[in-house]
């Protein structure tokens, strides 16, 4: 049973956007049947790097993909900018680490909320991948 | 000879006045113009002569000079002063903003004041044309047509001045009914967050409670979150800066209201809100407040024994 993905492609220009984001990622999760706490991680987690591109880029986008197979069903959602870039991503993934005053949570709480994390930077594009995997 | 626009109005201003207002209350639906409320009189009665001091301000007749090419000299009749024809321009904008405001109040559009300003050029067109039937100028009709257009236009800007004023005076007004700081008890206050609680809406909310805290003298302070969709690391920030100003002044803080998907969420993102006291619902928030001022709520029967 290979049903159709569903593919929702938002673009991040201003802070409203960071609310239209997370609010699509939850409804997707609610769709697909996950449970609250799964809705609410996943759309944390994009709360979280949508932020990050308004804040240290200033413009990006937020792909949001639904994949349903016999192996269950999947959401993942690819936050990208074409921005510096992040420099020391080792530096950028510990606790603590902000260069902007915040509490430096932002990436690495966003791998811990999820069950996939990938993250690839250099100047003129960073993008992070991020799913949540569900048994059928 | 042909008569100045200024001789016309002169003899003919009462009479343009009556002419104007008495069409305005009585438009009829096929004249285009929507009646003038009643309590729009007595301003349009002022605008009337706010325009008609500036229509008296036309250029002294040189031949070969379009209106506003006219300068200053003119040998039989002194062009006004330069200050004094501001201070008319003022005094005209002034009539029309507060009429426009006015119209604003009682749910009118652009359009009806537009209206009415047109008619009344309307009117004065005539009575130029009527005086002057054998030789009509061409400058002052060019005159006139140039003092509406600019009224026209500052029309236009005082009605977006003011949906502008109307706009920020909302937006304001929801900033403050979305930060309620309330006084709960004796010493305590609770302030319920609800929504999207962003840097701008953060400082507005400690504001207010610092301020509340002073002067209630507030013990205790319940902040309830049941209303905030997502505590990310930047909501989590706001609230321990909120917290820690709060404590600054003497007042303690009990949270409440956070549901247990979204402590789950917390914990994995790292975030502990320090010494602060937590309670899931706000019923438990407030007796613990209670408690911490040395009160708390009991049976009535309790003191009949
Ligand atoms: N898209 C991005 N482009 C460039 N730099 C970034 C990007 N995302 C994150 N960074 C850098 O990585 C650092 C860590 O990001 P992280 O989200 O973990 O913490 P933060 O944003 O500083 O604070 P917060 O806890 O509020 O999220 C940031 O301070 C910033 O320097
Ligand atoms: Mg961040």
């Amino acid at each position: 049973m290979n049903e159709p993905a569903s593919i929702e492609r938002l673009p991040i220009r201003t802070h409203n956007d960071i609310v239209t984001a997370r609010h699509a990622a939850r409804e997707h999760s609610a769709r697909l049947g996950f449970g609250r706490a799964y809705q609410t991680r996943l759309a944390t987690a994009v709360s979280e790097l949508t932020r990050n591109v308004i804040q240290y880029v200033g413009e990006g986008s937020c792909l949001i993909e639904d994949q349903v197979d016999a192996q269950g069903c999947s959401i993942r959602v690819t936050v990208e900018d074409h921005g510096p870039g992040i420099p020391d991503l080792a530096l950028a993934m510990a606790d603590g680490f902000s260069t902007s005053g915040g509490l430096g949570a932002g990436l690495p709480g966003t791998r811990r909320l999820v069950d996939q994390f990938q993250i690839s930077s250099e100047p003129g594009l960073t993008r992070i991948v991020i799913s949540i995997h569900k048994a059928p | 000879m042909t008569l100045s626009l200024s001789q016309v109005l002169s003899s003919h201003q009462d009479q343009l006045l009556n002419h104007w207002l008495h069409d305005l209350s009585q438009a009829a639906a096929d004249s285009g113009l929507n009646p003038a409320h009643p309590e729009l009189m007595e301003p349009l009665r002022a605008l009337f002569w706010a325009i008609i001091a500036q229509l008296n301000q036309e250029p002294a007749q040189q031949p070969n000079q379009t209106p506003s090419q006219a300068s200053a000299h003119a040998p039989d009749q002194p062009a006004p002063l330069a200050s004094e024809r501001s201070e008319q321009q003022a005094a005209l904008k002034t009539e029309l903003q507060q009429l426009i405001a006015k119209q604003a109040r009682l749910q009118r559009n652009l359009s009806d004041t537009l209206g009415f300003l047109l008619h009344l050029k309307h009117l004065v067109l005539k009575a130029l044309l009527a005086a002057e039937a054998h030789d009509p100028t061409d400058r002052s009709i060019l005159w006139l047509d140039h003092c509406f257009e600019q009224i026209a236009r500052q029309a236009f800007d005082s009605a977006l001045a003011e949906r502008d004023r109307y706009i920020s005076e909302q937006s304001l007004s929801i900033m403050e009914l979305s930060t309620p700081v309330l006084r709960l008890w004796h010493q305590i206050l609770l302030l319920p967050l609800v929504g999207v609680i962003d840097t701008g809406r953060a400082r507005q909310v400690t504001d207010h409670l610092l301020e509340a805290i002073a002067k209630y003298e507030a013990r205790v302070t319940v902040i309830d979150l049941t209303g905030v969709p997502i505590i990310d690391t930047s909501v989590a920030q706001h609230i321990m800066k909120t917290v820690d100003a709060a404590r600054l002044l003497g007042s303690r803080v009990v949270l409440t209201g956070i549901s247990p998907e979204g402590a789950q969420t917390l914990t994995k993102l790292g975030i502990r809100f320090g010494d602060v006291i937590s309670r899931a619902s706000l019923r438990a928030g407030i007796a613990e407040a209670l408690l911490i001022t040395g009160k708390r709520i009991s049976a009535m029967d309790g003191g009949a024994r």
